[in-house]
């Protein structure tokens, strides 16, 4: 049990640290495997914590495909290293930084028990509770994505037949 | 056992830091990047604030939110890196000054 939670702080203190790393690289591709690394420790603390369902997402999603997207733009970019960096504004970003994290961990500690009631976790229970608990937000949802997809192709398509009239017109 | 306030300390640090590159980076790349780990970040303080660590449990219920925050985070980032490489095709250039105006 120790060397568990010795591995957990280990992948804590990693996430951290990958993050950092992955902000300040100037390669801009050893940054994206920084984010990777960065991804990957998450992925275990979530495994540790029980959320399985989330860790496995995380990964495919984050890990995976948003980093080749990643890759993909600092390779059709062919800027591989970044070359903008101004000690004014890291200086001022730090302070306003510090001063944000440490209200917040002052707020975190000096807060009480925030534990929420206990259950099992599972991706069976997760889907069947987001299917009992919030169809409502699903069906709004996907109400609102299938309006807005049908107003924005009508709005394309009357945009093009505008343009084909005007251009036999010319 | 992991203590729950050290889990929430990591989600502060980690919003921290992509609110630096947010802040401190011209590198659109780099701020997008500041954004991932910044949206990583609201995930690991949920999952934490779920899980009963005393009890060695876990509320189901704290994995549907950020289930939902991936997909839109997943969403930004795609339609971020888009504008990027198309304001790269126009700038050459992948700093937020030299883009800022979205001018042609």
């Amino acid at each position: 049990m120790v060397e568990l939670t010795i591995i957990i702080y280990i992948l804590l203190i990693a996430a951290i640290m990958a993050a950092i790393f992955a902000i300040e690289y100037k390669n801009l591709m050893i940054s994206i495997i920084s984010l990777v690394v960065m991804n990957l420790a998450i992925w275990g603390v979530f495994l540790f914590l029980g959320a399985t369902l989330l860790a496995w997402i995380q990964v495919i999603v984050y890990g995976g495909g948003l980093t080749s997207l990643f890759v993909t733009v600092v390779s059709l970019t062919e800027k591989q290293k970044d070359e903008t960096f101004s000690l004014k504004r890291s200086i001022i970003a730090l302070a306003i930084i510090a001063a944000i994290m440490a209200l917040s961990i002052w707020a975190v500690v000096s807060s009480e028990g925030l534990y929420t009631p206990s259950g099992i976790s599972s991706i069976t229970e997760s889907l069947e509770l987001l299917w009992s608990e919030r169809i409502m937000d699903l069906i709004l949802q996907a109400v609102v994505f299938f309006t807005a997809s049908i107003a924005i192709g009508t709005l394309f398509i009357s945009h093009k037949k505008k343009k084909l009239k005007e251009e036999v017109e010319v | 056992m992991i203590d729950q306030l050290h889990l929430l300390i990591l989600g502060i640090i980690l919003f921290c830091v992509g609110l630096y590159a947010l802040l401190g980076k011209r590198n659109v790349i780099k701020i997008l990047m500041g954004i991932e780990i910044m949206t990583i970040a609201v995930n690991v303080i949920f999952i934490a604030l779920g899980a009963n660590i005393a009890n060695e449990t876990f509320t189901q219920f704290a994995q549907i939110f950020p289930l939902i925050s991936i997909a839109l985070g997943a969403a930004v980032l795609s339609v971020g890196l888009a504008i990027v490489i198309n304001n790269y095709r126009h700038a050459k250039s992948v700093d937020s000054d030299e883009i800022a105006t979205l001018k042609r």
